[in-house]
């Protein structure tokens, strides 16, 4: 099967499989008891009235099913719907939405830059202290939550004065050229790339050293150097192109985080991300941009993995695509 | 009502001051060990006696600056070059700052909504749009009464129902439309008369089922005329901004739901058209505000010049307190208002206050109250007709005796000083001791476990074996009900559930989600007893009149719902309760200030009396600015809605350059 048949069949096969998720969403949505407009209710100033009034405005005063229908059919003429905040659910996507994809994508290349080489060193050099290093760095990593380590590095933020304590702009950014406000960007990003690369870090490192070994220990490993190849050839050109397979596979889950991996640690980074937003729209209960936000976060799992098993296909010459 | 903190903040909270402050140890244990407070407060370390002293010395230092007395009218050479006439002009109290400068301050949670203030429904937009847009008048921050702003005078003529209020002269829109009695008319004729937008500034002005006639008599001259006297009605003026009829007009002609669109978060600030110190300039996700100086804007100062002095006034997003006081500590922020610093952060605060160039403002007790309630409801649900609250629960909740038994069960003192730090005042009153109305005459009572045993035993409970029964063999037991995620609340709780165990009850302590707690006390009615807030207003506790009269909106502690027909009626309502409803009733219409004093009295005093809501505390208003800010002068009645908050003469508050940029 050619890669595009194949494309255009998982594309079809995303369909049906959306709409479940959708519906699962509303449902949950729907059944948990929190009151989208609690808060107004309990302010002494507002009127029965205006509460009515607001339940109108976003329908909340219709049955469930009636509600997920219109959703739906907004949906299919691409509008996301409201926000309880009475912007449109699209526009407040697409405000945050690319503050999280750059923090991704510096997080996802950082990140591959050091755990690969780092996991291929450790695994080739087993028992040196390097690895024992790696093996603490990543334990750490592994077993520390984002949001501590988030709030370590404000403290010494706050303590040295030397990195921005949360935000992504200065205030007088706009005032600045564009050179300027690079740098100024990329000074606000140091602290959540690093805390969010330093969590990543660990777990791939860890696979990509665990893979190299098992391959390490293969007939056709034994075979090369039994050939008499460079070492170099055998841990590169044998070895490592057999490791990265369940990398691939990992990345593609990665794909989907990149737009909701990182809530908490926008949240204690006060970072304008798109985590930030779902998170605080979850507590509310905004129904509209939860339901994009989540239908987003579906679409990207599985675009993530099309791409992986596409990828898969290339890297490795035995893999068919069915 | 305080905001919800969720439990990542609270959680956020610990770790960091655990991490950064390592004195609080000794206040979070502290708290966890409740029952036992006596045998701990004896044992304090070091740097827990500086924190107390530290915290006392702030409870006792309630900040204070002298009454400049009235604002003076002056008149200054008019905005427009071809103008014959001169400008009237509010000449501003402060001493004569320097013209520039940024000023940075914050809000925590989400962005504001809406820069349409007939539209906001968020405290968020209301304090933004009040930088934006000027009232007709504003409370003296020192006196509580009614200073004209917009307005050159108020009367209230010999009826007593008609008002006439006169504009000054030269008044300009920042687009250089002038500003007169049209644009009056048209705010309150057509936006909140119609109800455009959020209806409950029509609800707060509509006198007796009726709005009051609005007319305007000449360019600067607009008379209202209320149905009947209704002595809140000028204070009720400081709720309503003019809109600028020139740019609203054509919205309000359209369907009403375009005007909910009009001028939100996301459209071009250029098409923003202020009558305030301010416009937003550049809004940007997620991350601040910026607000710019508008040129046009009719006060000045000691010399004569245009206010305001900033050019720029940014607000920073940012989502919790912690990361504020954070970001002031980092000089990223200028101020933090009242809601951020909370009695335990005060406390250590005020330790790094030399260092840190900054000042605190203790601004004393805040408008809010918090407060326990049982639920008296004793109707059936006609739905599923069964009570809403089983009969013998009813009996207990009903009772005065039981209800005044916990009141005096509960050690207030220990709530202040472990809870809050010390920052706060035990409370027992409806109107928290800021407000203007405060009845001095009810005086405090100390936890007193005898007597409320003495009470309970009157009403026939019995104490058998540390437990306690009812006349008729039941288990006095019940649950208690609070927002989870606000670590104070919950603290209360806690102390409650202890201070009551010691009368016999059991108490059966359970955090629920605001929302869901929101929904219980306000639709479903099925809850035993809630711990929670409401805020207050010290200048007209008529506010409050939702909260007390029988068929109100937010009469929680026995609240009526509406019928089919949306419709809310109280013929079960105690006598008491009816008493409480005449006082507000009475003191709405009349304008004589002994009386209208009488009436508020009476009212604290029925509560004190029946104890429907058992007041606990309040907490102090507390700010925190840094040097470099100038003639800041916050005072207790001068506080509004954060981003405004403190700030009530925003238009005079300068940087002082000689302190380090």
């Amino acid at each position: 099967m050619s890669p595009a048949v194949y494309i255009f069949k998982r594309f079809l096969q995303a369909i049906p499989l959306l709409l479940i998720i959708s519906v699962l969403i509303f449902t949950l949505l729907k059944l948990s008891p929190v009151d989208p407009l609690a808060h107004l209710k309990a302010n002494p100033s507002i009127s029965q009235a205006a509460i009515k009034a607001e339940e109108e405005r976003l329908g909340l005063n219709k049955p469930a099913p009636v509600q997920y229908g219109i959703w739906l059919r907004n949906l299919m003429q691409g509008d996301l719907g409201i926000s309880t905040s009475g912007s449109s659910v699209s526009t407040l996507l697409v405000n945050r939405a690319g503050n999280t994809l750059l923090l991704s994508l510096l997080t996802l290349f950082f990140t591959w830059l050091i755990a690969v080489p780092a996991g291929v060193y450790a695994a080739v050099h087993r028992g040196k202290w390097v690895d024992k290093f790696f093996g603490l760095v990543t334990a750490v990593g592994m077993s520390m939550p984002t949001f501590l380590l988030a709030l370590l590095l404000l403290m010494l933020a706050l303590a040295t004065g030397a990195l921005p304590i949360g935000g992504l702009t200065s205030p007088d950014f706009f005032e600045k050229n564009v050179f300027q406000q690079i740098l100024d960007v990329a000074h606000h990003l140091i602290i959540p790339v690093a805390v969010l690369t330093f969590v990543n870090l660990a777990h791939i490192q860890r696979q990509m050293r665990a893979n190299l070994l098992d391959v390490y220990r293969a007939e056709y490993v034994r075979t090369a150097r039994a050939k008499g190849l460079p070492e170099n050839v055998v841990i590169y050109r044998h070895a490592l192109r057999n490791a990265i397979n369940p990398l691939i596979t990992m990345m593609g889950f990665e794909f989907s985080y990149l737009l909701s991996g990182a809530a908490l640690t926008e949240t204690v980074l006060a970072y304008p991300g798109l985590g930030r937003l779902t998170l605080e729209a979850v507590l509310t209960k905004d129904i509209n941009l939860v339901m994009a936000s989540l239908m987003l976060g579906s679409v990207m799992l599985i675009a993530g993995n099309l791409l992986a098993d596409v990828l898969l296909k290339f890297a490795d010459p035995r893999i068919t695509l069915e | 009502m305080s905001n919800q903190s969720s439990l990542l903040s609270l959680l956020i909270y610990l770790i960091s001051a655990a991490l950064f402050l390592p004195s609080l140890f000794g206040c979070t244990t502290k708290i966890a060990e409740t029952p036992k407070q006596d045998t701990v407060l004896q044992s304090k370390t070091d740097a827990e006696k500086t924190a107390t002293e530290a915290q006392d010395a702030l409870t006792r230092s309630i900040y204070r600056v002298r009454d400049p007395g009235p604002f003076k009218l002056v008149t200054v050479k008019s905005l427009d070059p071809n103008s014959k006439t001169t400008d009237e002009c509010w000449q501003a109290r402060g001493e004569a700052g320097k013209f520039g400068g940024t000023l940075t301050v914050s809000i925590f949670g989400r962005d504001p909504k809406t820069y349409n203030y007939w539209d906001h429904q968020d405290a968020e937009s209301a304090g933004l749009g009040l930088l934006m847009f000027d009232r007709l008048v504003e409370i003296d921050p020192w006196t509580g009464k009614m200073n004209p702003r917009m307005a050159k005078s108020v009367t209230v003529e010999k009826d007593k129902k008609t008002f006439t209020v006169k504009l000054r002269r030269g008044l300009k829109w920042s687009d250089g439309h002038a500003l007169n009695a049209d644009d009056v008319e048209f705010t309150f004729a057509t936006i909140i008369k119609r109800g455009f937008g959020n209806s409950s500034m029509r609800d707060t002005l509509t006198v007796y089922g009726q709005f009051p006639e609005v007319k305007k008599i000449d360019d600067l001259t607009i008379q209202f005329v209320t149905p009947r006297p209704f002595a809140p009605f000028v204070s009720m003026l400081t709720n309503a901004p003019i809109a600028p009829k020139h740019v609203l007009e054509p919205i309000t002609k359209r369907p009403m739901e375009e005007f909910h669109a009009f001028w939100s978060i996301n459209c071009d600030p250029k098409t923003l058209v202020v009558s305030g110190p301010f416009k937003v300039g550049r809004y940007v996700p997620g991350q601040r505000i910026e607000l710019e100086r508008n040129a046009n804007y009719s006060m000045v100062d000691k010399n004569g010049a245009r206010l305001p002095y900033l050019s720029k006034f940014v607000i920073a997003v940012v989502p919790d307190q912690n990361t504020q006081i954070l970001k002031f500590y980092g000089k990223e922020l200028d101020f933090l208002d009242i809601r951020t610093v909370r009695g335990f952060d005060a406390a250590l605060m005020k330790q790094r206050e030399s260092t840190g160039d900054f000042t605190m403002f203790n601004l004393g007790p805040n408008d809010g109250t918090q407060f326990l309630m049982f639920n008296m409801n004793r109707r059936k649900d006609p739905k599923t007709n069964k009570y809403y609250v089983k009969p013998i629960k009813q009996e207990w909740f009903n009772d005065r005796n039981f209800r005044l038994a916990v009141s005096h069960a509960i050690s207030r003192k220990r709530l202040v000083d472990n809870i809050l730090r010390g920052v706060g005042l035990p409370l027992y009153t409806a109107e928290s001791p800021a407000s203007l109305y405060f009845n001095k005459a009810l005086k405090p009572y100390p936890q007193d476990l005898n007597y409320s045993r003495a009470l309970l035993q009157k009403s026939g409970f019995v104490l058998k074996d540390d437990v306690l029964y009812d006349r008729n063999g039941n288990r006095v037991e019940f649950s208690l009900t609070t927002n989870a995620g606000n670590s104070g609340r919950d603290a209360t709780c806690i102390m409650i559930v202890n201070d009551l165990k010691q009368l016999g009850m059991k108490v059966y302590y359970q955090p629920i989600d605001f929302n869901i707690m929101i929904d219980k006390t306000a639709h479903s009615c099925d809850w035993e007893a809630v711990m929670m807030a409401l805020t207050g207003d010290k200048v007209e506790p008529y506010n409050g009149a939702n909260i007390w009269k029988a068929d109100g909106r937010l009469h929680m502690f026995d609240q009526r719902l509406p019928d089919k027909n949306g419709t809310v009626r109280a013929p079960d309502a105690r006598d008491w309760e009816k008493e409480i409803e005449e006082c507000f009733n009475k003191a709405g219409t009349t304008f004589d200030e002994k009386l209208r004093h009488r009436y508020f009295d009476r009212y604290q005093e029925i509560v004190y009396e029946q104890q429907p809501l058992i007041y606990l505390y309040c907490l102090l208003d507390i700010s925190a600015a840094n040097n470099r800010i100038g003639n800041y002068r916050p005072t207790p009645l001068g506080i509004t809605y954060t981003p405004r908050g403190s700030f009530h003469n925003i238009e005079e508050i300068y940087i002082k350059k000689a302190v380090q940029n």
